[in-house]
């Protein structure tokens, strides 16, 4: 009865009741090993040998890294949240609906109720879907260790494509952003080989508000198409207090493809994906747009 | 290294030792014997393992073993009772929704999820209740049938 194809190499297993014990673990390990929580990401790496920990520690028992909380002015998300409770949750709806979307395409609805946000920005893949909603609400990480803790802007938690900037005893517990105000317009787009499961070619975040007719406070981020996700910030300047009429448009998303050509260099697919992300780009700006006059 | 654990089998409690590096998949299929779930692509993308874990679908081929800790597991095997199939299953039958058979038992533990969120599913909501597996017969019209057949019956 072994010829089942799902070999992983044997490493050894924590889950831990307490935030100081994840800590501690993940401090004496010394870079051996790895964090799981919903583990659709690590269990691949695991399968394929990319990862070879000696021992895993399962932070989904942490109070601390649970729950979505609204304050005042801020909305702070536990890192072991799935991706289905954060599309499904009222509070993101309300003041986060691109990271709501972005959290709603991801996958599969069975790779949706076991996928987290934490590991989503951890696994620090460049087409991870929820990181360009996280880039244009200036989410900013709480990472702690036995020794620390310290606050990250989302963008500074990725490194390198699959590596995040967390030092080996560091965990994310939670990550926060602003709450939008309910005048901002946002739209996210996501394009794959097919609507579901597919890792995303293409995706974007973007979100604005009017102002006596122009755009104002305009953020952009784009998915799977520059190494590390990140904000386009000279198309933000470019529209930044400007009237969004179609040939500004069409001006901003040639900036677009050339900012993403400037970055990331010519490659194979960029003959593909230049007038695609244009597309895609005004089709995103056109829905906010469209969500604007009917917040009028 | 082998952990002990513990947690609910289409309601039954049961009581395992397995090495934390096998998955659940593995579990059912090697451990306890229950291979009505079975092992397609391996990555959580053809959702032939799907199981349900308190209630709502996931990948077993994803899901380590410790993982099933003090949960409620659910596989294809709870459906039918000693003398007769699930709704769910007789209409598979009825409609013609099982070729190969081998991506069924994924898409009715789905399909159960579906049905006790929303006893009533339109064609789009079963169709994106049903988006994370594959049918490689590509029956998917009379499977998306079945489903809402046992649906509107629910409803008379």
């Amino acid at each position: 009865m072994t010829y089942c194809v799902d070999m992983i190499l044997p490493f050894d297993y924590q889950t831990p009741k307490t935030l100081k014990e994840a800590c501690r673990l993940l401090g004496e390990a010394k870079g051996k090993a790895k964090v799981i929580a919903g583990g659709t990401d690590l269990v691949i790496r695991l399968r394929n040998e990319e990862e070879k920990p000696d021992l895993l520690v399962d932070v989904t028992c942490l109070e601390e890294l649970k729950g979505i909380e609204e304050s005042d002015g801020t909305l702070s998300i536990g890192a072991t949240v799935t991706h289905s409770e954060i599309s499904d949750s009222s509070i993101v709806k309300r003041y986060g609906s691109v990271l709501a979307k972005a959290a709603s395409q991801i996958g599969s609805p069975q790779i949706r109720n076991l996928g987290t946000i934490g590991g989503n920005i951890i696994n620090a893949s460049p087409a991870a879907d929820t990181l360009p909603a996280l880039m244009v609400l200036n989410a900013v990480g709480r990472v702690v260790s036995s020794e620390s803790e310290r606050e990250v802007p989302v963008r500074q938690l990725l490194e390198s494509p699959y590596k995040s900037a967390l030092k080996p005893d560091e965990l994310l517990v939670r990550i926060q952003f602003k709450k939008l105000s309910q005048d901002t317009c946002c739209s996210f787009h996501r394009l794959a080989r097919r609507e579901a499961m597919a890792i995303a070619r293409m995706s974007l975040a973007l979100l604005f508000r009017m102002r006596d007719g122009n755009i104002s406070d305009f953020r952009f981020s784009p998915g799977a198409v520059l190494p590390v996700p990140d904000r386009l910030e000279e198309v933000e300047t470019f529209l930044e207090g400007r009237s969004p009429e179609e040939d500004l448009l069409r001006a901003a998303a040639c900036k677009v493809s050339e900012a993403i050509v400037k970055r990331s260099g010519i490659r194979p697919s960029t003959s593909y994906k230049a007038p695609v992300i244009e597309a895609l780009f005004l089709r995103a700006m056109r829905e906010a747009m469209q969500q604007c006059q009917s917040n009028k | 290294m082998e952990v002990n654990l513990r947690f609910t089998l289409n309601g039954r409690m049961i009581h395992v030792m397995v090495p934390p590096h096998w998955t659940l998949l593995r579990v059912l299929r090697e451990t306890l014997g229950l291979t009505g779930t079975k092992e397609g692509c391996g990555i959580g993308e053809c959702g032939a393992c799907t199981v349900l874990m308190n209630g709502k679908p996931v990948n077993a081929c994803l899901i380590l073993a410790p993982k099933a800790e003090g949960k409620s597991i659910e596989t294809v095997e709870a459906l039918a009772s000693q003398d007769s199939l699930h709704p769910l299953q007789k209409s598979f039958i009825q409609h013609g929704a099982v070729q190969c058979g081998f991506c069924t038992p994924g898409i009715l533990m789905s399909a159960k999820a579906l049905l006790e969120d929303k006893p009533h599913p339109d064609k789009e909501e079963v169709k994106e209740a049903i988006s994370g597996h594959l049918c490689r017969c590509t029956g998917y019209q009379q499977i998306i049938e079945a489903i809402q057949r046992v649906g509107e019956k629910v409803k008379r």
